[in-house]
């Protein structure tokens, strides 16, 4: 045992509250586990950035969605653009589709446009998430200069009948409902859980960008005022369902079954500088969204294969109309896109001794993409479409070694290699390397270096107007390194910590731009060097009997710098922050628990988003600094057939009244309450 | 102490928290100076950060949000253009549904004209008649600019809302010639008696611009749509146009490929110039297009033009890569260049006061 020394404090807490995440978190409480140990360290995570989410973050209501998680629970920057909307995130500093995100494998980040909408994702959804920083998402995709988000599923591991229903009712008309069936024995784990949320969403706000005019009888402005408005055309209406089966034989072979429904019907808010009549206009977007996932993994004692195969299909729908008289809502704009992607991989692990580990993956995901963006009448006077029909096959290939030469040293290399269309990248090449610095205080210093690429969407190579064929690949350079400790006492107190150095060469950067011909078009513009420092803590603490407190806090500072060629003698933006992209940002929740009760606060902090490229401070164009806090209060009622739990939320707690983007305002102080029952049935 | 010290420490970090601010409202006065250039700048769309800048040649000192600064309120999201009638400013900003009126020497709003279906461009017929072009609407907006309220429609034959585009307006007698942009490939007359339109003219794809000259020809350049439009993608080509007669005069192809635009006259309106890379300027008179530009393409993509009536001076917008301040240069008419100065983000068009 003497071999066995460190580490792995910061989660072992959390994996005692993951193994029991059906519970609510007054039941669970807040374990303060034992210290685990260096040698027990996996050999896939050697000198990995990771950062992963607990239940805790994840399961903490039923109103949030991945957007949600992600601003309070680490430090990526996830650029809102009001309630229940379009959030997407800057990871590093880098742009949304910078991001490579995966649910149970599959990627799915649009093809069209390569990001990924977090507002879409509902965390009740997700039992298992975790963001690969920077160089270490190399270890599952390619493209992520920023880093790659993990989403996961998994089997509840209950035995017989289960069910949890919870319901919670909130400000502005919200309702949100959930409901999760699970049933399970020594092989087989089936669970269906829906999501159903709904609201007007028309929350109020003082308008800041605007005034109403109060004329005279001769037409003359008589006063003006800021106006009291409601959020208009921001109505939601979102539907989820996902069913999951797992097969474990028990002798080494897993089969699992997930497939994920999504219905949703969202307004598109107006912008506070909009002079419109909002009864006169309907901007709105639908989809329809189904992912399907099976798996197969087959476990032997020192080797491990596996395969899944996948479809997406999704169908969405834009379309803005207005009344032209009498009621009749004409098209204005009528756009459609559906895009069907079939999936496989195939991976497999083979160690030799506690030594060595091996792997190899190999992808394929086939996007066939119908993109429908505008119905016009030609010169012939027929009718038309704009838009195109696009396929890609892209495969992503890695093989890894990975080899702990001592306990306190490991070493990985990583080589992969990606295909979109015909183009092939070229190899993309990812060293890691850690040590133990000091076994006191459980010190362990890493490093990686690697090269990534990343392909243009296909909007940005084919969309109608303005898709430039001739693009080229992003491409950078990104290292890493830093040191990460642990310290604890069993049952006491545990306290871990990290800190890591980034620094990436992004290349060819892509942006769209408008053109003189009243459309945009991307091209590959910049070139960026984004780098700086993200650290983060975990302390939990048994204060006293039943008295239990949990703190997480992150800080980054990432400076995301434009270094390319100034574009005109005029240009000012080189040597300048990316617009959007704050250099600082920050969350800290901290959880109390005592008994059946428990209370959690949020906080998030983002520095100046500048809205120019040369960082000018003007006055109609800045995004100050934001704080959010929210709490939330909950008690469980432990009764014989059932447990019964109450909890209160209250967002944005100060009642500021911000915004995360330009002409979008955000909800000042709401409220929700949920109730949720979890009948208790026997058991054999 | 120091603990409860620390406590009230870590609330106020917790709490603390910019605003989202208010305006502060300036007093301007430019009344003295007899000229007067505004830029409209576009700003980005959806994010409502469109703004007006303001430049007096004289004194050559610019002043920019000169409408948040004056009203401590925003212009609203993609200001488009801007005319001057009777001492009132007024500025179409298109996706934010509104035509601001403004008391043109002091920037202050005196009215404004709302749920506009997508405004491009205002013209006036009378005291209280005014036309109001539209994009995704097949209508033109009839408004009383008196009591800034629309009164009506005009309804373009052959039009669907979807593609629909009606654009720049010149007056030629009773009747106003409208371009039409996009996926169009019209020249609409309207007759401003009977608000209807009585004869339309085709030319190439996709005309942007349209102005009349001393000789009462009308002046309209195509871009010739893009690449796999379903619409057609042609060489572009600047048309002169017989107002009396609504027949082309002249064609004047260009290069396929070519993106000509903002096609504008000089004060005598004996020159049009216009934008394809490098600036151009011709006689109205003139069967050729020149060989040489007027000014040579400057490693920049221009975005806006206009030409001073009184001077000739030609005032040219650079939009740099568009999320920054735009750079407008001035240059005189034998191609010195007098001034430069920064204004909004994607300065798109002027209007001499």
């Amino acid at each position: 045992m003497k071999r066995l020394i460190l580490i792995l404090l910061t989660f072992a807490p959390l994996i005692a509250i993951a193994q029991d995440d059906t519970r609510n978190w007054a039941t669970r409480g807040i374990r303060v586990g034992e210290v685990a140990v260096y040698g027990n360290r996996p050999m896939k995570e050697i000198a990995i950035t990771e950062t992963k989410l607990d239940t805790i973050a994840l399961k903490e209501n039923i109103a949030l969605s991945m957007a949600d998680v992600l601003t309070f629970n680490t430090s990526i920057f996830v650029k809102n653009y009001g309630r229940a909307t379009l959030s997407t995130v800057s990871f590093r500093g880098t742009s949304p589709s910078h991001t490579q995100v995966s649910w149970n494998g599959m990627k799915i980040n649009s093809p069209m446009l390569g990001m990924t909408d977090f507002s879409m994702i509902p965390s009740f959804f997700v039992d298992d998430a975790s963001l690969l920083h920077g160089t270490s998402s190399v270890n599952e995709t390619g493209g992520g200069l920023g880093g790659a988000v993990k989403l996961a599923t998994k089997p509840a591991d209950n035995r017989g009948f289960g069910l949890q229903y919870i319901q919670g009712v909130g400000s502005f008309k919200t309702f949100d409902e959930f409901l999760r069936l699970t049933y399970g024995n020594d092989h087989w784990q089936v669970s269906t859980r829906a999501v159903y949320s709904s609201s007007p969403n028309d929350y109020k706000y003082r308008n800041h960008d605007k005034k109403e005019n109060v004329y005279d009888e001769d037409m003359n402005i008589a006063d003006q005022y800021y106006p009291v408005e409601r959020n208009r055309s921001g109505a939601y209406k979102d539907l989820h369902i996902l069913q999951e089966v797992y097969y474990n034989t028990g002798k080494g072979d897993r089969i699992g079954l997930n497939a994920w429904y999504i219905n949703s019907n969202r307004e598109l808010a107006m912008l506070t500088v909009d002079h419109g009549d909002d009864t006169d206009f309907d901007n709105r977007q639908r989809e329809q969204t189904f992912r399907g996932v099976v798996s197969w993994d087959h476990l032997r004692d020192g080797w491990k294969i596996g395969a899944k195969a996948g479809y997406i299909y999704t169908w969405m729908a834009y379309d803005y109309k207005r009344d032209v008289g009498n009621g009749i809502m004409a098209v204005m704009t009528r756009s459609r896109s559906r895009i069907n992607t079939i999936y496989g991989q195939a991976d497999g692990e083979y160690s030799i001794g506690n030594k060595w580990l091996f792997t190899a993956n190999v992808s394929l995901h086939q996007h066939i993409v119908v993109s429908e963006d505008k119905n016009i009448v030609r010169q012939d006077g027929n009718k038309a479409i704009v838009g195109y029909r696009k396929g890609r096959p892209e495969v992503s290939a890695s093989v890894s070694a990975k080899w702990r030469p001592t306990e306190s040293i490991g070493v990985s290399l990583v080589v992969r290699e990606e295909m979109f269309g015909k183009e092939w990248t070229p190899i993309i090449p990812a060293l890691f390397v850690d040590g133990v610095v000091s076994r006191a205080g459980n010190i362990v210093a890493k490093a990686s270096i690697s090269r990534n690429y990343r392909f243009p969407t296909l909007n940005d190579l084919y969309f109608l107007p303005g898709g430039n064929p001739d693009l080229r690949s992003e491409s950078g350079w990104t290292y890493d390194a830093g040191l990460s400790f642990a310290v604890g006492r069993e049952g006491l107190y545990s306290l871990s910590g990290s800190a890591t150095w980034f620094e990436s060469y992004i290349s060819d950067w892509i942006i769209w731009l408008p053109t003189p011909k009243g459309f945009f078009s991307p091209d590959n513009i910049k070139d960026v060097h984004a780098y700086g420092i993200e650290t983060k803590a975990d302390l939990d603490i048994t204060l006293a009997k039943d008295w239990h407190l949990g703190i997480d806090g992150t800080f980054s500072w990432t400076p995301s710098v434009n270094i390319g060629e100034p574009r005109t003698p005029a240009d000012k933006s080189v040597g300048k922050q990316l617009p959007y992209v704050p250099e600082l940002s920050s969350s800290v929740t901290g959880l109390v628990t005592w008994r059946k009760w428990s209370f959690l606060y949020k906080w998030c902090y983002y520095s100046v988003r500048y809205t120019m490229s040369s960082n000018d401070i003007s006055l109609s164009g800045k995004l100050p600094p934001y704080f959010m806090s929210n709490i939330s209060l909950e008690r469980v009622i432990s009764l014989r057939w059932a447990d019964i739990s109450l909890k209160g939320t209250v967002n944005n707690l100060f009642n500021e009244e911000y915004l995360s983007v330009l002409s979008r305002p955000m909800p000042g102080i709401n409220f929700e309450v949920f109730v949720g029952i979890t009948p208790k049935f026997k058991t054999r | 102490m120091s603990r409860l010290s620390l406590y009230i420490f870590v609330i106020i970090s917790l709490t603390a928290c910019m605003k989202w601010e208010y305006g502060l409202e300036e007093e301007f006065d430019t009344s003295a100076s007899g000229e007067g250039l505004f830029i409209c700048n576009e700003g980005n769309f959806q994010y409502g950060n469109a703004t007006l800048s303001y430049y007096d040649p004289v004194t050559k000192e610019v002043q920019n949000e000169v409408f948040y600064r004056s009203n401590a309120m925003k212009l609203g999201d993609v200001c488009q253009s801007m005319i001057i009638r009777d001492g009132i400013g007024w500025v179409v900003v298109n996706n934010s549904h509104v035509v601001f009126a403004i008391d043109i020497n002091t920037f202050k709003e005196v009215g404004r004209i709302t749920n506009l279906t997508s405004p491009r461009y205002i013209h006036f017929i009378s005291d209280d008649k005014a036309y109001i072009t539209q994009i995704w609407d097949n209508r033109i907006f009839i408004v009383n600019p008196k009591r800034y309220e629309i009164t009506g429609y005009i309804n373009i034959p052959n039009m669907t809302m979807e593609s629909g585009s009606t654009e720049q307006m010149v007056q030629y007698g009773k009747y106003v010639y409208v371009n039409c942009w996009s996926y169009q490939n019209r020249i609409l007359k309207i007759d401003t008696e009977t608000d209807k339109v009585v004869d339309e003219l085709v030319v190439g794809i996709q005309p942007t611009s349209l102005v009349m000259d001393c000789n009462n020809k009308l002046w309209t350049v195509t871009d010739g749509g893009y690449e796999g439009s379903p619409y057609g993608h042609e060489a572009p080509s600047l048309y002169r146009i017989d107002a009396e007669t609504f027949t082309i005069e002249k064609q004047f192809r260009f290069s396929f490929g070519d993106w000509p635009s903002e096609v504008q006259l000089n004060g005598t309106k004996d020159k049009i110039y216009w934008l394809n890379d490098d600036v151009w300027e011709m006689d109205v008179t003139a069967d050729m297009v020149p060989v040489r530009p007027f000014l040579p393409y400057d490693n920049t993509l221009y975005y806006g033009l206009t030409v001073c009536p009184r001077t000739g001076d030609v005032y040219i917008a650079d939009a740099i890569d568009y999320v920054q301040q735009g750079m407008v240069y001035r240059y005189s008419k034998d191609k010195e260049l007098l001034d430069s100065f920064y204004v909004g983000i994607i300065p798109g068009a002027f209007c001499w006061k």
